[in-house]
């Protein structure tokens, strides 16, 4: 029983260990989408350095240079970017 | 004892395997942040530019393959359209290519053209293919990239039909910008996508710019 403790409490530590890279990876591809999604609306930021997730295909976007911005997907499936003050 | 060591050996196997699957992933999440994107783009536009460099990119021949087919028919009409085509597009461009680069670029099409005139291109319907599973852009980039391809494809639909103020020269303009925009999201991360593009870039614009090809484009 010990062992099968032992053992759990192992393969949950390794887990836990791996899966945090893992989110860090999606986090960074994220920021890196919403930074060339801003750049090519041609806003300056120059990189997202935080994003925080309002709803589906809602963002919003902490940059570099302080600016903030709102991007989205409308109603007509077009990307909007909104600068938030 | 021999069933400690074998529950032992899974337990020391298991983080192995473990790590050896991240192993395979990491190569890609390291392209991520290279910050030398913005600094590499200068070079990736001014090969872009210039379509007589697009034939000595090695990567090219290994992706066209397949979608090869309509290559011939676009190939000759291309050419056909640049005299007419050609002459706005040179006073957009000289800012891009510096002379050094011009100079080095120049004796390759020489070699070149006397050896396979025409560059494997790639037809719409492969490259939005291409385009839609390459892992080097994101969703919202995307998403936002073809957004700006209607909005192009809108603005010749204008053209044609003479609602816009629009000159082809300005919309040689807006296309060269959107193909540089993909050419900088792709060249670090997808080579061979991103040399395609640049060797298909002037059938695509050959059939942009000629009306009744554009029209069987829209049907």
């Amino acid at each position: 029983m010990i062992n099968r403790t032992a053992v759990l409490s192992q393969v949950l530590l390794v887990a836990a260990f791996f899966a945090v890279p893992s989110s860090a990876a999606d986090d960074a591809a994220l920021k890196k989408d919403m930074t060339s999604v801003i750049a090519l609306q041609g806003l300056p930021c120059g990189q997202v350095v935080a994003v925080k997730v309002n709803a589906e295909n809602d963002y919003a976007c902490s940059c570099k240079d302080g600016n903030r911005y709102r991007v989205y997907v409308n109603a007509a499936g077009r990307v909007v970017v909104e600068k938030q003050r | 004892m021999g069933a400690h060591s074998v529950r032992l050996a899974r337990i020391a196997l298991l983080p192995l395997l473990l790590a050896a699957g991240c192993a395979a992933i990491s190569p890609d999440a390291s392209v991520a942040p290279k910050a030398e994107a913005v600094a590499s783009q200068p070079a990736a536009a001014s090969r872009a530019t210039e379509p007589s460099a697009a034939p000595t990119p090695q990567p090219v021949p290994a992706v066209t393959p397949a979608p090869v087919a309509p290559k011939p028919a676009l190939q000759p009409e291309n050419k056909a359209d640049r005299p007419a085509t050609k002459a706005p597009a040179p006073s957009a461009r000289p800012p891009a290519a510096p002379a050094s680069t011009a100079a080095k670029s120049t004796p390759p099409p020489a070699a070149a053209t006397s050896s396979s005139v025409a560059p494997p291109t790639l037809d719409l319907a492969a490259l939005k293919e291409q385009l839609k599973e390459t892992k080097a852009i994101g969703v919202f980039t995307k998403l936002t990239l073809k957004n700006q391809v209607d909005d192009l494809l809108q603005q010749f639909r204008d053209y044609y039909q003479g609602k816009a103020k629009v000159t082809m020269a300005q919309l040689r303009r807006s296309y060269d910008l959107l193909l540089m925009k993909v050419l900088s999201l792709l060249q670090d991360a997808d080579q061979k996508l991103a040399a395609a593009i640049v060797s298909s870039r002037e059938a695509i614009w050959a059939l942009l710019a000629d009306p009744k090809k554009f029209a069987t484009l829209e049907g």
